[in-house]
């Protein structure tokens, strides 16, 4: 008894992407691009700002975040919910003290659910995109088509319906997609997305209803993967950040490209009180290196397609 | 099922009406120790296996019990040292089966409240009227051992069913813990009845932060010291609640009591400090705050 014979045969074994959604692209080989006021490192403060309804379903996977404990998890539900009423006020405060906005990326049940928090969010003059329905609404394999459509086009006229054209960003809520999503987003008229975790600088992304721009938004070095699912200390993350923009910003000065350092972070994480100095003096250390540009995501987006 | 507890409004946290503490006090700092009792045969839950091992699960057994015969005593003797009462999150059936804790507790002066009869005893699945049963048993049980009147509740395991509340609100419970959305008090939307949420925290929690989470002793000093300080410093201009949440079973081991030690040392060195219990924070907050916060959330929060 062996494999079927098929099993080591290679049909699209060739110089090329298994899939045809963007090329192979070599980072030091790519084309320079410069940010405005010659700013070495762009800083795009994405910040996760996710609804957990406490009736989500556990299968296929779970979000970073989603319900632990049998239900009712009051105990899961309110610590993210915690976020949204007191920690993501904290980053505010600590961000607007330094001058620096951020990117909020919104389950967009949030505009129904807490329409106060969506007015300070345009207050702080953050950019507003959109992650997904909720955290109990993820993309993957297993969702009909026409659902996966229905949720997108949900998702993006709740945002719009509070914050209009503002909306151009799609994160797909835990970097969760379909091989259907990005076309589904084109098609809903996002622009830029970051769901793919494959590169520092932004890249096209192809769809069937034109093209998207991949942004760099990490996973591997986000709070909610070292402090929430390694249970690293908070120093171990915020060094981890300072040693990538060390890296990035060393980089900048031998291409005389800008790099892009993206802090993807959480507010039920690093909006705890306990987190909070950690957080501003991170900012703090990122201000004091020079060179910074703070952006938003399409900012970013922008600044890089006018050079491509 | 519920897509949320529903049991509180939205409140952001910028421009709240102002919670003042006692004494000019910037925080409220308390401390729950857990005391736990952990059943060697438990029965049955639909949801939840109270142990990971086959009954009798010896290893996590004893190592409970331990808080019991060894930990709690070292514990209480560093709350004492600072003069640091505790807010007894209490398993009642401790009150039966090891009486002299009881006892230290009160001679203490410490606040005892229900945390169920035994932890191995969860409210999933069960209906109001043996929840009230439970409750009252609670109500009863404190009050023939400590003459103290039951005022908070911690649903044992935070396993509360979606009913817990709103029987808590009913059985005249002042306040729950079963919520960790907030640094301060707030209101509790129940059916009928009047209930207040106080901070309890899963933050500073020294299970999810040694059982869990990985935390040596003196990183668990270090966030308790970093938790304190920045609710200390926003507590200057809005009254700020921290809970420090013990099980006897983990701070006070050897290797770890004097992390606890070390926290109290730094707490008590600030002068605007409200060493409170539960109960003294929640009737403060009944008296002097509720209304003011029910009136700001009715305008929208301005």
């Amino acid at each position: 008894m062996t494999l079927p014979p098929d099993y080591i045969e290679y049909p699209i074994r060739k110089r090329a992407m298994d899939h045809d959604r963007y090329p192979y692209r070599i980072l030091p080989r790519t084309t320079p691009v410069t940010w405005p006021g010659e700013a070495r490192v762009a800083l795009w403060i994405a910040v996760h700002v996710g609804h957990f309804p406490m009736d989500m379903p556990l299968k296929p996977f779970t979000a970073p975040g989603g319900m632990e404990r049998p239900y009712p998890s009051y105990w899961d539900f309110t610590q993210r919910d915690y976020g949204n009423r007191i920690g993501i006020y904290r980053m505010m405060k600590a961000m607007g003290a330094r001058g620096l906005k951020g990117t909020a990326l919104l389950s967009a049940a949030l505009a129904r659910e807490y329409p106060v928090l969506m007015d300070e969010i345009v207050g702080a003059g953050w950019e507003p995109a959109c992650a997904g329905l909720d955290m109990a609404h993820l993309h993957h394999a297993e969702v009909p088509e026409a659902e996966e459509r229905a949720v997108v086009a949900e998702a993006a006229a709740l945002l719009r319906g509070r914050f209009g054209n503002a909306v151009t960003g799609w994160h797909s809520p835990a970097h969760s997609e379909s091989a259907r999503t990005p076309d589904l987003v084109a098609a809903e008229g996002f622009t830029w997305t970051s769901g793919w975790v494959n590169d520092d600088m932004p890249y096209a992304f192809a769809t069937k209803t034109g093209t998207l721009t991949a942004m760099p938004l990490p996973q591997d070095l986000s709070d909610q993967r070292m402090l929430f699912q390694q249970n690293m200390a908070t120093e171990d993350f915020t060094d981890a950040i300072l040693a990538a923009h060390a890296t990035l910003d060393a980089e900048a000065r031998a291409t005389g490209g800008g790099r892009i350092l993206t802090l993807a972070v959480t507010p039920w994480l690093m909006g705890q009180p306990h987190r909070a100095k950690a957080f501003s003096a991170l900012l703090d250390a990122i201000l004091a290196r020079g060179s910074v540009w703070n952006a938003t995501g399409a900012e970013i987006a922008a600044a890089w397609k006018a050079q491509a | 099922m519920l897509k949320a507890p529903g049991h509180y409004d939205y409140m952001p946290w910028r421009r709240r009406p102002k919670i003042t503490w006692p004494n000019g006090a910037q925080i409220a700092v308390w401390l729950a120790p857990n005391i736990e009792h952990y059943e060697l045969f438990p029965p049955p839950n639909p949801r939840r296996n109270p142990w990971p091992r086959p009954h009798p699960d010896v290893l996590n057994y004893a190592w409970r019990d331990y808080g019991n015969r060894a930990g709690f005593w070292r514990m209480a003797d560093t709350m004492a040292k600072y003069g640091v009462r505790g807010s007894v999150s209490l398993n009642v059936a401790v009150c039966d089966h090891y009486p002299e804790i009881i006892e230290r507790c009160c001679a203490l002066g410490w606040e005892l409240f229900s945390h169920g009869t035994y932890n191995t005893r969860y409210f999933y699945e069960m209906d109001e009227a043996m929840q009230r049963e439970v409750i009252r048993d609670s109500r009863e049980t404190i009050r023939r051992v400590s003459g103290q009147k039951l005022d908070g509740w911690l649903t044992p395991a935070i396993s509360n069913d979606e009913t817990t509340q709103h029987v808590l609100a009913e059985e005249g419970i002042l306040y729950t813990l079963d919520m960790t959305h907030d640094d301060q008090p707030t209101p509790v939307n129940t059916r009928s009845g009047r209930l207040v949420s106080i901070p309890y925290s899963l933050e500073v929690n020294d299970v999810p932060l040694f059982v869990s989470r990985n935390t040596p002793a003196e990183r668990y000093a270090a966030i308790c010291k970093a938790q304190f300080d920045q609710l200390y410093e926003e507590g200057a201009e809005c009254g700020t609640v921290m809970c420090m949440p013990l099980h006897p079973y983990l701070i006070g081991q050897p290797h770890r009591v004097a992390a606890l030690d070390a926290v109290l040392a730094h707490i008590t060195s600030h002068d605007k400090v409200w060493l409170a219990t539960g109960r003294e924070i929640a009737q403060h907050y009944i008296d002097h705050h509720l209304a003011d916060h029910k009136a700001w959330i009715a305008e929208g929060t301005p």
